[in-house]
């Protein structure tokens, strides 16, 4: 019977180092209940849906300024939002920071946030709040048409300014734009559409299904498309123009233009997590967020994103782009009853 | 006693220790295999707490998702296909064609660079190199609006990335081929080309038969190269499963999606079961002779498979070349002007990332290693009660979508008892769960090629049991081990689908970092951690390479490196 003591002790030491670690895994998580609302530290969670290389500057100026240590891991706006619901009935963090509205639309429908309303909520304008104080916006973001200047001048087309000049053959599969499953961006770009076709939706998706056949990929990122449009190996593409300047500024060889029929743009907003494990810190962090304290320090850090902030001024290079362009708000309560639908119409009607 | 082959459930009361091991086993299987499986089935198939096939149904009706449904099944057949021939080539050349020391070495490390950088890596640079305006296709041809999405180029990528799993496990079954098995064939008048078609072949069919479900599986699984690659007319089910979860928040179809992912899955795995099962083959007896030199390929066969192989190998170093000079301009394609940069953000921004990922990899590796080893030993060597029912269930998280496990984990341990979420642990297990199988099938491969006699000779001569534990069973199995214990480390270092639902505020993984960055336009910084995984993962593989050569019995074959071995 001896043969198989060597089985015995692997498992044994299999069993008792899971056991250990799930020991020291567990010290770990912070004490939850009574002891909490007295003292929750000074270090809060939080999901950023803005880039890694934009929310880490702006953490670490709230830390010099509160105190307060920001915890924090960067998801894209779908990937953010499935795990916040998932995470539902034991929330892993207390606040969801950046990322288009439509997202937040999508959570409060699930219950994921909790009303908060900060100082500067009064102050805001309508577009940038929910009218009960679900979400609150931080920035403004418009879209734009980015191209590849390289791309233009072998095609001899000239900057695209129109929705239509985007239909050109010249275009054929050399255009990039995000995939409304899984982006913020896309979503942002159909509501546009729709607009300019005022909101008729037989039009609009005629349009769409047409400049399908100019698309070369549907990206799963919002900016997914800028470096292939800068390296050339697609012509053009609708983006964020805080993705299209940060694009510029890498060095590639793109142009941004807006079309003259308008386009739209989607705000920048910040929640509070329903059930969050330290919503003092977390409303702190709301209260600075919203006000000029963070939205000075746009420019400071060239992140290209308008202020939602009355009274503080959009950084000179963004402001010197969108000079002249014209640039709608989408309504978020249309948007938001319609967005689920939408965006099942176009991948059966558009992407299929 | 010493081998019980055959009898039957008897043996179960009379061998304490493997009972004690069987259960152990069971109740990890069933807490973290069947526990979240029911999860993702229950979400696929009830709707409000009633049973209903509404989102079965719905996908059935939805042309798109059928085609996607043909087309996971054509890529993972065809990634199959040429990645068992890409790696049966390689491996015989490695093993039969007398190769030198220098040669094997260039082929091993060529092998394994796919093998041990992040998925994705292959799929972006597949894009610089044969798109629009692609290195290669524009730049060396001359092409103009060259299509880089869709089949081709996917099948490309999940190829390259694949096929080493093949050589793998295909050199290993060729190197425990004895040479005389051959020898006879030829000294019976056999020509090369009848002993390769009579000898070799038949004999590896079973190492072919699993080089062919890991690619498959591996195919099927990936959903990071068709989510860059396969553009929009070439759906695959593990991409339309994870964009069904994260951009839909439509967490029943994409459960659903999945669950249709599994009939192949698992058909596969059967056919290789019953497949294998048939064709069983002893190689390594107790009454080898001295090892003689290969005789079955000619030298002009020799340089000419050599060529092959050093062609390939080099387009594959290739790939890794621009992605190190990627790591080291400021952007890619636009300012190529050197810079460390990208190296100190990865050490400093990154390095929470790094640590993290080193320690949950060497957990997993340990962990793992062992788990799928035993689990292996076990169902091959011991005749017990539910053996059969223990290695379907313990292959369902590895036949599984990486994201499918991954949203499966999440909502199985978010609550208590057992609420893991957040917690390095929860990542681990799940490594163990998935990446333990790689070490399971590597044991049951070369358990089936060694006789019962071995072990039954050793006790006539007198061997305690435990002497002949020790001198026998452990240094066969011992190859079995150290591959596994390579793999899994490799794996939980470059894996991303699964885990990217794990990872929290406490604790992060490279992968997914690398994944963030290039979606944010950090390229350089990608490029940087993935040279970064290549580089640890090829230290640690040559690490416990050199270490295994220390514990080299004398008389076994001998093992260059440990991932071949």
């Amino acid at each position: 019977m001896k043969t198989v003591r060597g089985i015995v002790v692997a498992m044994l030491f299999l069993v008792t180092s899971l056991g250990g670690l799930w020991a020291s895994g567990t010290t770990e998580q912070p004490a939850t209940g009574a002891a909490q609302a007295v003292s929750e530290g000074n270090t809060l969670n939080a999901y950023s849906i803005w880039p890694e290389n934009w929310a880490r500057p702006m953490f670490q100026e709230f830390e010099k300024a509160t105190g307060i240590h920001v915890n924090f891991v960067r998801f894209s706006s779908g990937e953010a939002l499935s795990r916040v619901i998932a995470e539902k009935s034991n929330p892993k963090v207390d606040v969801l920071f950046g990322g288009p509205v439509e997202t937040f639309g999508a959570g409060l429908k699930e219950g994921v946030f909790e009303s908060y309303k900060p100082p500067a909520y009064s102050v805001l304008d309508a577009k940038y709040k929910d009218p009960d104080g679900y979400w609150i916006a931080i920035a403004d973001d418009p879209l734009c048409f980015m191209s590849n200047k390289k791309f233009l001048q072998e095609n001899r087309l000239s900057l695209p300014v129109s929705w239509q000049d985007l239909l050109n053959p010249a275009y054929k599969g050399m255009i990039q734009m995000a995939d409304a499953r899984t982006s913020g961006t896309a979503v942002t770009r159909i509501f546009s559409i729709l607009t300019i076709f005022d909101r008729d939706e037989t039009k609009a998706f005629d349009y769409m299904k047409k400049l399908r056949t100019n698309v070369q990929v549907y990206t799963k990122s919002g900016g997914g498309g800028t470096i292939p449009v800068g390296l050339g190996q697609a012509g053009a593409g609708i983006f964020f123009v805080v993705d299209a300047l940060n694009t510029l500024q890498k060095g590639y060889d793109v142009a941004i233009s807006f079309p003259k029929e308008g386009i739209g743009q989607s705000a920048e907003a910040i929640a509070l997590i329903t059930g969050a494990k330290h919503p003092g810190l977390a409303k702190k962090l709301i209260d600075w967020a919203t006000t000029a304290d963070m939205q000075n320090l746009y420019a400071k850090y060239e992140i290209n994103f308008v202020p939602a902030y009355p009274g503080v001024e959009t950084q000179k290079t963004l402001a010197d782009a969108l000079k002249g362009a014209k640039i709608f708000q989408i309504d978020p309560v249309w948007s938001g009853d319609n967005r689920a639908r939408i965006v099942e119409t176009w991948v059966k009607e558009v992407l299929q | 006693m010493i081998s019980p082959r055959g009898k039957g459930l008897r043996f179960l009361f009379r061998d304490p220790a493997t009972t004690l091991s069987v259960i152990i086993i069971w109740i990890f299987l069933a807490l973290f295999v069947l526990v979240p499986l029911v999860q993702i089935l229950a979400a696929s198939f009830t709707v409000g707490g009633r049973l209903s096939f509404a989102e079965i149904g719905k996908i059935l009706g939805n042309r798109y998702e059928i085609r996607a449904a043909w087309d996971s099944v054509l890529l993972g057949t065809l990634v199959g296909l040429f990645g068992t021939a890409l790696g049966f080539l390689f491996a015989f050349t490695a093993v039969r064609a007398n190769l030198s020391r220098r040669w094997s070495r260039l082929l091993d490390t060529a092998m394994i660079l796919p093998l041990i950088s992040p998925p994705f890596t292959m799929a972006i640079t597949v894009i610089f190199s044969f798109g629009p305006s692609g290195l290669i296709t524009h730049d060396l041809f001359g092409l103009k609006h060259f299509n880089v999405y869709g089949l081709g180029s996917t099948l490309f990528a999940e190829t390259i990335t694949y096929f080493p799993i093949a050589y793998l496990t295909l050199k290993a079954i060729l190197a425990g081929i004895d040479p005389n098995v051959e020898d006879m064939a030829f000294s019976l008048g056999s020509s090369r080309a009848e002993v390769f078609r009579r000898v070799t072949v038949p004999l590896s069919a079973p190492g072919l038969a699993n080089a062919f479900l890991l690619l498959f599986a591996a195919s099927l699984a990936d959903f990071a190269t068709p989510l860059i690659l396969a553009g929009n007319t070439f759906p695959v089910l593990p991409t339309e499963a994870f964009l069904q979860i994260t951009g839909m928040q439509d967490l029943k179809s994409g459960a659903a999606l999945s669950f249709i992912l599994l009939i192949p899955s698992f058909l596969v795995f059967i056919l290789q079961r019953y497949w294998v099962g048939r064709k069983h083959y002893v190689t390594i007896t107790g009454k080898s002779g001295s090892q003689t030199k290969f005789k079955s390929v000619s030298r002009l066969v020799k340089w000419i498979l050599l060529a092959i192989c050093v062609m390939m190998s080099l387009f594959i170093l290739y790939f890794y070349v621009l992605l190190v000079y990627a790591s080291l301009v400021e952007a890619f394609g636009a300012n190529e002007q050197f810079t460390l940069s990208h190296y100190v953000v990865i050490f400093t921004e990154g390095l929470k990332a790094i640590t993290d990922t080193l320690l949950i990899s060497g957990v997993s590796m340990v962990l793992g290693g062992l788990y799928g080893v035993v689990l292996g030993y076990l169902i091959t060597t011991r005749r017990f009660a539910t053996r059969k029912t223990m290695e379907f269930i313990s292959m369902i998280n590895y036949s599984l979508p990486g994201t499918i496990v991954g949203i499966a984990f999440l909502i199985a341990f978010n609550n208590p008892p057992l609420a893991l979420t957040g917690t390095a642990i929860i990542i681990i297990l799940c490594n163990v769960s998935r990446y333990g199988a790689y070490g399971t099938r590597s044991t049951v491969a070369i358990l089936h090629q060694i006789d019962p006699s071995i072990e039954e000779a050793s006790s006539s001569l007198g061997a305690s049991s435990s002497l002949t534990f020790r001198r026998i069973t452990i240094p066969l199995i011992l190859p079995a081990l150290f591959s596994s214990l390579g793999i899994v480390f490799i794996r939980s270092m470059t894996a991303i689908s699964a885990t990217i639902f794990l990872i929290s505020v406490d604790w992060t993984l490279i992968t997914v970092r690398i994944l963030e960055n290039m979606t944010e336009l950090q390229l350089g910084v990608s490029a940087a951690f993935s040279v970064f995984v290549v580089v640890v993962v090829y230290v640690v593989t040559l690490g416990i390479s050199l270490f295994l050569r220390l514990f080299r019995q004398p008389g076994s074959s001998e093992i260059s490196s440990f991932l071949g071995a």
